[in-house]
């Protein structure tokens, strides 16, 4: 028994473990970068192995709860703070893809930071365990703490490069909204507890118990602590009007660094979203899917319009990160006929983010801050398979078919309109059309436009890797989509 | 049984997959060995022209389902409407890669992005599942956007991003309609599904019927194009390389016209009886607009182009007349002007390789420099124009006769749209081949025996058609008569007749279903 105890928070461990063996190994065998990559690639392949592990048990013997407090009378075990499923399993499968080929490729940076950069790959670990917390959370209050885990980690990876100015600025920028959203969140999780007398989403006394018992003829506070629980994780996806953070810290921190922030991130927080909002408040789903879908329309038509406008390719990958926060929402929504869509969705995204950023470090270097879309001009002549792969990312993310994009746009867009928001699908996609605007420009630079250098960005073997993986991700699942789709839907909560 | 179509569609995949593979130091073979390649296509069409059974129907159907809880598949079949669009696109790839022997810079790029471009063209004119041709007319606009925007002239950047965003923006309210297809045949099925042939049987509202309907319609619209809808065709053939303008023209622009027919006319019965007179209304002022702004191009290559707007709106006007007469005139036309505008886009071509120069100022004699060059010139031009005897009168005429009973104002407009061809083109080959030779033209050499080898065939299919359509007719009568005639069944429409007098009525109920062998006979002479 005592093994299966500890299986729900085995990924957390194994990070936690790893994070503080970089530390160690930095300390004890000196500042060889190759053996710190050794210690966390361990990590997160134990970390994805804990995440199989947990998928074929719970197949086997059904959901289950962990880590509670003793009940009134002493034995029966109450609220439970961790939920081990197939939902959580499959998020941390792909939580530590996501962070195992950002680590990749952030490679580089870590080199470049030396002695520093230990603390660096602590960090990233850090950061996804407080991540997984936020998916497998069984109550706000842990949620919190995994909210709370993964941003102060990523505070200081956002502002690692102490020396650039704009590193600095953009960390402080984000730390200050950040406690702000976050300060919000636990305000709305006391104003549920007010309202229901519980932060659990799970067991005899969870909140949903509680809605289903009692009818609320004025549910005012508990909409208002909905709400506020809504912007928290909205902020954490960059969605509108919650992003202003996005752009700025995207361009200041490494791009190395940014790989990891913009997709881990965001499975974190939709995720979360899901679990929170289906489990805990399923009896006023109208209330709250009007007021993610006003988020969502909000978020692509604000991510859309500025990214058009931008001519760093950072911030640009910031603002359609913003749209693609809008596209998840509406995922969020069509969860409720089709939870495999929203899955398929935020793995596909995030690979392909993922990839492009780690295209982006080997072109202009993994510590850049700002990052010029022309320094891509005749990328297609200089390096035709990077320029390559480009195309891929950029053709998914705009959704063009062939790509894994096209299928996810697809399957979300379907179960939307099954539950009912037709007008938000009619306007995503004609966002997504003035989308192409942005992601065409960049493959125009890449293949259209001659260079006056004749320099090949010099690809390692490392980069070489992460790059070919989400390219044959991005376009294995755009050609058969099953392969995931049919194990994502699988992947429901705990009830 | 052998699955034909998977391995005509999985060809031109194969081809660019061999072409990638050709190791560098044998750059040399890449255009013979593609030319080789884009053979085999167009053996298989000639195979599946020769065989179709002329009783009409889906044949060579395949489907297997590939996304279950959607019911997405690789459901294809082809029948009389689709036959001849599909043997055109693998006539004209060979040609388009024969012609683009100048091409140097990046070859085998240009070379894969012509086969996939094959692969999403023939998928369109096959793909009976609404996601599966959605998916096949959005991947043609990848290939001819790297094929404007790498080996295209001066204005090509500006060029490929209009077309692309252009049409992807239809394409958004195509997806759109699909989606909301399928989620409202959902329940009648218990299932979403995405066969067409499957939504076909499913009824819908009238509201929703013409919301989907015009869905549809604005990206076909965009996509023939349709007057209003034209203003990206012009840059991006004239920016396009040879081969790229030819297809574009050839086989590109036929996916609209394929898309209204197939879905349109199909899925949505009524709202096409009722709205299909606004639809032919902007096919006429786009005939007679089109030809006015051609007449005044100083850019032979606009004005081709501007040519195609206008001979596209008397296909559209055929589809939309519904009678078995204008819509084979319309298919059938659709075929003549890959044929006749795909020359003129080839021999624009070899000129431009000589001289550098679109302007029509800058031409002039012509015809006692190159010789060979005006004559086929003059040939395609005629064919374009619609010269009894050549192919181009049999569908303009068709087009012209059986619109006249549905619509026979728009009709008579749409018939000075003739007479404006002949002026732009005429006056447009007086200006470029007549007179004394300029300085510049003095020199010229006539075209030699490769470019002769590219003309030559597209000259007796021109010819061929003009004398001899009825195989061609014989092989779509039969599905273009079901298409009506499930709209005669599912509306109140009836298509005129003539009656043994020859005089024009209404008939009244005696026709149903799919009896209409004396109406045929008259259409096929």
């Amino acid at each position: 028994m005592g093994n299966i105890a500890f299986l729900p928070i085995g990924l957390e461990v194994a990070l936690l473990v790893g994070a503080i063996g970089v530390l160690m190994v930095a300390v004890t065998m000196g500042r060889s970068s190759r053996d710190w990559a050794v210690v966390a690639g361990a990590a997160i392949g134990v970390g994805f192995v804990i995440s199989v592990r947990q998928w074929v048990v719970v197949g086997e013997s059904g959901t289950q709860l962990a880590f509670g407090t003793k009940g009134a009378d002493g034995l029966a075990v109450a609220n439970q703070m961790v939920a081990m499923d197939k939902f959580g399993a499959l998020g941390g499968m792909i939580l530590m893809v996501v962070v195992g080929l950002a680590l990749i490729g952030s490679w580089q940076m870590v080199k470049d930071l030396g002695s520093r950069g230990a603390e660096f790959v602590a960090l990233i670990l850090l950061s996804a365990a407080g991540m997984h917390m936020m998916i497998v959370s069984a109550n706000l209050i842990m949620l919190f703490i995994g909210l709370e885990t993964a941003s102060i980690a990523l505070y200081v990876i956002a502002g690692f490069l102490r020396n650039r100015r704009g590193s600095d600025e953009s960390a402080m920028k984000y730390f200050l909204m950040g406690s702000f959203a976050s300060a919000l969140f636990i305000y709305g999780v006391a104003l549920v507890f007010a309202a229901t007398g519980s932060t659990s989403l799970y067991g005899s006394t969870s909140i949903g118990q509680f809605l289903a018992g009692n009818a609320m003829p004025n549910p005012g506070i508990l909409l208002i602590g909905i709400g506020l629980i809504l912007v928290g994780l909205a902020f954490k996806m960059s969605a509108a009007p919650f992003h202003q953070w996005a752009p700025d810290v995207y361009q200041g921190a490494g791009t190395g660094a940014v790989a990891f922030m913009s997709t881990g991130v965001k499975v974190a927080a939709v995720a979360a979203m899901v679990r929170v909002l289906y489990i805990g408040f399923f009896q006023f789903y109208d209330d709250w899917s009007m007021a993610v879908a006003l988020i969502a329309a909000l978020s692509i038509l604000v991510g859309t319009a500025t990214a058009i406008a931008q001519s760093d390719l950072k911030r640009m990958l910031a603002y359609s990160g913003v749209a693609h926060a809008g596209f998840l929402l509406i995922a969020v929504l069509a969860a409720r006929v089709s939870l495999d869509a929203m899955w398929f969705y935020l793995a596909t995204y995030a690979v392909s983010l993922v990839g492009m950023l780690t295209v982006v470090t080997v072109v202009a270097g993994a510590s850049a801050g700002p990052v010029s879309i022309e320094s891509f001009r005749g990328l297609g002549k200089r390096s035709p398979m990077l320029a390559a792969a480009i195309a891929v990312f950029m053709f998914s993310m705009a959704g063009i078919p062939g790509t894994s994009g096209f299928v996810a746009k697809l399957v979300v867009f379907t179960a939307a309109d099954l539950s009912g928001f037709r007008w938000l699908v009619v306007l995503a996609l004609v966002a997504s059309v003035a989308g192409l605007f942005f992601y065409l420009r960049i493959i125009v630079v890449a293949f259209f436009e001659d260079s006056d250098t004749e320099e090949t960005p010099l690809t390692l073997t490392g980069p070489r890797i992460a790059i070919g993986f989400a390219v044959a991700v991005t376009v294995g699942l755009g050609l058969w989509p099953t392969l995931l789709l049919d194990f994502a839907r699988e992947a429901l909560p705990h009830l | 049984m052998f699955p034909v179509l998977a391995f005509l569609v999985g060809l031109p995949v194969v081809a660019a997959i061999v072409i990638a593979l050709i190791p560098k130091s044998r750059s040399e073979l890449l255009l013979p060995v593609a030319f080789g390649l884009s053979l085999l296509p167009l053996a298989v069409a000639g195979y599946m022209v020769w065989t179709f059974n002329t009783a009409g129907g889906f044949q060579w159907v395949e489907s297997t389902i590939w996304l279950q809880q959607l019911r997405i598949g690789w459901t294809v079949g082809v029948d009389g409407i689709s036959l001849f669009l599909v043997a055109l696109t693998a006539f004209l790839f060979p040609i388009s890669i024969l012609a683009s022997a100048n091409i140097s810079d990046r070859l085998r790029g240009y070379l894969v992005s012509l086969f996939v471009l094959e692969t999403g063209v023939l998928g369109v004119f096959i793909a009976l599942d609404l996601v599966l041709f959605f998916v096949f007319f959005e991947i043609v606009l990848i290939p001819m956007f790297f094929m404007i925007g790498i080996w295209g002239s001066s204005n090509r950047r500006y060029a490929a991003i209009k077309f692309f965003v252009y049409t992807a923006f239809g394409s958004a309210f195509l997806l759109v309609s699909i989606i909301a297809l399928a989620v409202n045949a959902g329940p009648a099925l218990q299932t979403i599904s995405f066969q067409w042939n499957e939504l076909a049987q499913v009824p819908m509202t009238s509201t929703l019927q013409t919301w989907l309907f015009f869905g549809f319609a604005i990206a076909f619209a965009i996509k023939v194009p349709l007057f209003p809808l034209h203003t990206w065709l012009p840059d991006a053939h004239t920016e396009a390389p040879t081969a790229g303008s030819v297809l574009l023209a050839g086989v590109l622009l036929k996916m609209g016209t394929y898309g209204f027919i197939r879905f349109n006319l199909i899925l949505f019965p009524e709202a096409t009886v009722k709205y299909g007179k606004w639809i032919a209304l902007l096919a006429v002022i786009g005939i007679v607009y089109a030809a006015l702004v051609a007449t005044v191009q100083p850019d032979i290559k606009r004005l081709v182009a501007y040519s195609s707007v206008s001979h596209l709106g008397f296909i559209v006007l055929g589809i939309f007349a519904l009678t078995l007469t204008s819509v084979q005139g319309g298919i059938i036309q659709m075929v003549n002007h890959g044929l006749s505008t795909g020359a003129l886009f080839l021999l624009i071509g070899m000129i431009y390789e000589r001289t550098h120069t679109r302007k029509i100022a800058d031409y002039g004699g012509l015809a006692s420099t190159m010789p060979i060059f005006s004559g086929f010139f003059l040939f395609a031009v005629f064919a374009s124009v619609g010269l009894p005897g050549l192919n181009g009168f049999i569908g303009e005429f068709m087009v012209l006769i059986g619109s006249w009973q549905t619509f026979p104002v728009l009709t008579v407009v749409a018939a000075s749209g003739v007479v404006l061809a002949a002026v732009y083109l005429l006056w447009a080959y007086e200006r470029v081949f007549t007179g004394p030779p300029g300085k510049a033209n003095k020199d010229l050499e006539d075209l030699n025996p490769r470019e002769i080898a590219i003309l030559v065939p597209i000259a007796f299919l021109i010819v061929l058609l003009g004398v001899y359509p009825k195989p061609v007719l014989d092989r779509m009568e039969n599905d273009v008569n079901a298409v009506i005639s499930r709209i005669e069944q599912s509306t109140s429409y009836e298509r005129p007749t003539f009656d043994l007098e020859g005089q024009l009525r209404i008939s009244v109920p005696a026709e149903q279903g799919n009896n209409s062998s004396g109406e045929s006979s008259e259409g096929s002479e």
